[in-house]
């Protein structure tokens, strides 16, 4: 549009309050965690300066690459566990079957819900007591099977695991769904003209035309993953002894449990700059484009 | 006679390629069926039970209730409060998703319909938002709140929410309204119409399926978010919903029945709310996931 000087004042008024907002409280504090980093402070008392300190301490502290482990094994078990069967359930629901929609409402559902809604009602599954899965055992004769699922170390992870993949499955499988929706139809009657057969035609065709659709929800699987903290605080709180502790949770603990605001700050940092790697690596090794 | 003998192998053939597409389609929906199970049972079960007394809970877990026990949800409403949780998510999903959707979409309409120095630079620069992870801002936000005096109360939240969920919104409208036709203020502007009038009664009116999208995209994240309300929330009677029950859960983790009936009223209003608008909030998901 044409230009004027009363345009200029109006795109002003027009954008600076979003971007004021915005500046406020998302730049600001992330800038200021950088800050906080490289500085000794409880949050209340003076800071003192310690440059990398933090950091030196932070990589030398067993429990903070325990989280880390902890994360990797969210990203890995979200990637392997989202994404293919989310593929395979939208390939089904892809064809001319009646109902489809309601198997589509289904699954996208616990897409919507809190994720602290979700850490309770799979805390009270697998409640070693009275839960629904100890129950399910033992009602089909299986009381050797029975665990104390979110209190025993060797278990614990698991089922926090089953759960992040159980939550997401429903969000990729609709991204899925839009994209198979986008793929031309004359190109998979002529691959069935061909006589090519469905296996053939999906691995081969519609598959790869829905590729770069497979590699953005990696992506998004992957930063998703390590963001991960509102259902492992919920269902275990990082326990037990620190087996299901995350990243977050372990910044979230050292910060206002322990009161350590400069180191707590270091492992904001590093999160930042982990996810942003690890984001970059991915898309350069998959080809796809960032953002 | 040859004749006879094609049109019965052709039957033939037509029959062993409809019990071929039986037998498929039956395995498919067998599998869509255990998925939707996987799904849907966890949440039925919680359901379900939350109307049972602790005693049939014990011996009967799987089967409907003998007697449906209204007693837990009572129970559950004044434990846990849920009366002043459910005004405190209401009253912050709608004023942060107004204001974030409002100021969202005029950044939008200047970023989308007018060619200026720093145009793409702003809209980069929002954009970045996407990649922040809202973890490394926990310490800062609870810094800067307290220094600004915004620690516990009733708007507190409102501020972060806004200002995280301002990316996704300007993200999804700007590609909206890009795709206008360029000329579509012009004849408004001859007209005599200013700028923002063109925003207000063109611009909008015609963005109305994207504003759908992420008025719903804000009212879900609003709804459902814990973190920053973990942080920045200490005052019971300023909880939201995810806060007041992770706290309720966790101080009652014997009483099932009561739990779940919490759990259950919980649920309703987002359920509801996707069911209604399921069409709509698919399409803006996939919109916002797709790009973001």
């Amino acid at each position: 549009m044409h230009l004027t000087k009363k345009s200029k004042v109006a795109i002003i008024i027009g954008i600076l309050p979003a971007l004021f907002l915005y500046i406020l409280f998302a730049i600001v504090p992330i800038i200021q965690s950088f800050y906080y980093s490289l500085m000794e402070w409880n949050g209340i008392s003076d800071m003192t300066f310690i440059g990398f300190d933090n950091f030196k301490k932070l990589f030398q502290e067993p429990l903070f690459w325990s989280s880390v482990k902890n994360n990797i094994y969210v990203v890995i078990a979200s990637v392997l566990g989202q994404i293919p069967i989310a593929l395979f359930i939208a390939l089904l629901l892809n064809r001319k079957l009646k109902g489809v929609r309601i198997f589509r409402t289904i699954g996208f559902l616990p897409v919507v819900l809190s994720t602290v809604v979700i850490s309770l009602t799979w805390s009270l599954i697998y409640n070693s007591k009275n839960g629904m899965l100890n129950e399910l055992l033992r009602t089909v004769g299986l009381d050797g099977l029975t665990q104390n699922w979110l209190g025993d170390t060797k278990w614990t992870m698991v089922a926090v695991l089953i759960t992040i993949i159980w939550q997401f499955i429903g969000l990729y499988l609709i991204i899925f769904l839009a994209a198979l929706q986008n793929v031309p139809e004359e190109v998979l009657e002529a691959a069935k003209m061909d006589g090519a057969s469905e296996w053939v035609t999906t691995f081969k065709i519609t598959i790869p035309m829905i590729w770069s659709t497979i590699i953005v929800a990696v992506i998004l699987c992957i930063s998703g993953s390590l963001k991960t903290f509102d259902l492992i605080y919920v269902m275990t709180n990082g326990g037990p002894a620190h087996s299901t502790e995350v990243m977050a949770l372990y910044m979230f603990n050292e910060t206002f449990s322990k009161l350590n605001y400069g180191y707590g700050s270091a492992v904001s940092v590093f999160i930042f700059f982990f996810s942003l790697i690890l984001i970059f690596i991915t898309t350069k090794l998959l080809k796809g484009k960032m953002i | 006679m040859e004749a006879i003998v094609k049109s019965e192998k052709d039957t033939r053939k037509k029959k062993s390629t409809n019990k071929k597409k039986w037998t498929k389609n039956t395995i498919i929906y067998l599998i869509l069926g255990i998925f939707s199970l996987v799904n849907v049972y966890p949440i039925v079960w919680m359901v379900i039970n939350s109307f049972k007394s602790e005693s049939e809970f014990i011996v009967n877990q799987f089967g409907f209730p003998k007697v449906f026990v209204l007693e837990n949800f009572i129970n559950a409403w004044e434990i846990a409060n849920l009366g002043v949780l459910f005004k405190n998510s209401i009253f912050i999903c709608v004023i942060a998703t107004g204001i974030t959707v409002f100021l969202g979409a005029l950044a939008s309409y200047f970023l989308s319909r007018f060619t200026f120095k720093m145009n793409k630079l702003i809209y980069t620069f929002f954009i970045f938002g996407l990649l922040i992870p809202i973890h490394a801002t926990l310490v800062p936000m609870f810094i800067l709140m307290r220094n600004l005096g915004l620690l516990d109360t009733p708007v507190t939240l409102i501020f972060p929410y806004i200002a995280f969920h301002l990316p996704i919104t300007i993200f999804i409208l700007t590609s909206f309204m890009k795709a206008f036709p360029k000329d579509i203020e012009e004849s408004a502007i001859m007209d005599g119409c200013g700028i923002f009038r063109v925003f207000w009664s063109i611009i909008l009116p015609m963005s109305r399926p994207a504003l759908a999208t992420v008025v719903i995209l804000n009212f879900i994240y609003n709804w459902n978010e814990f973190s920053f309300a973990l942080v920045l929330i200490n005052d019971p009677g300023l909880q939201t919903l995810p806060l007041g029950l992770a706290n309720f859960a966790g101080q009652f983790t014997t009483n099932y029945g009561a739990q779940m009936a919490g759990l259950t009223m919980s649920l309703i209003p987002i359920v509801v709310f996707y069911l209604l608008l399921e069409k709509e909030i698919v399409q803006g998901m996939t919109a916002g996931a797709v790009k973001g």
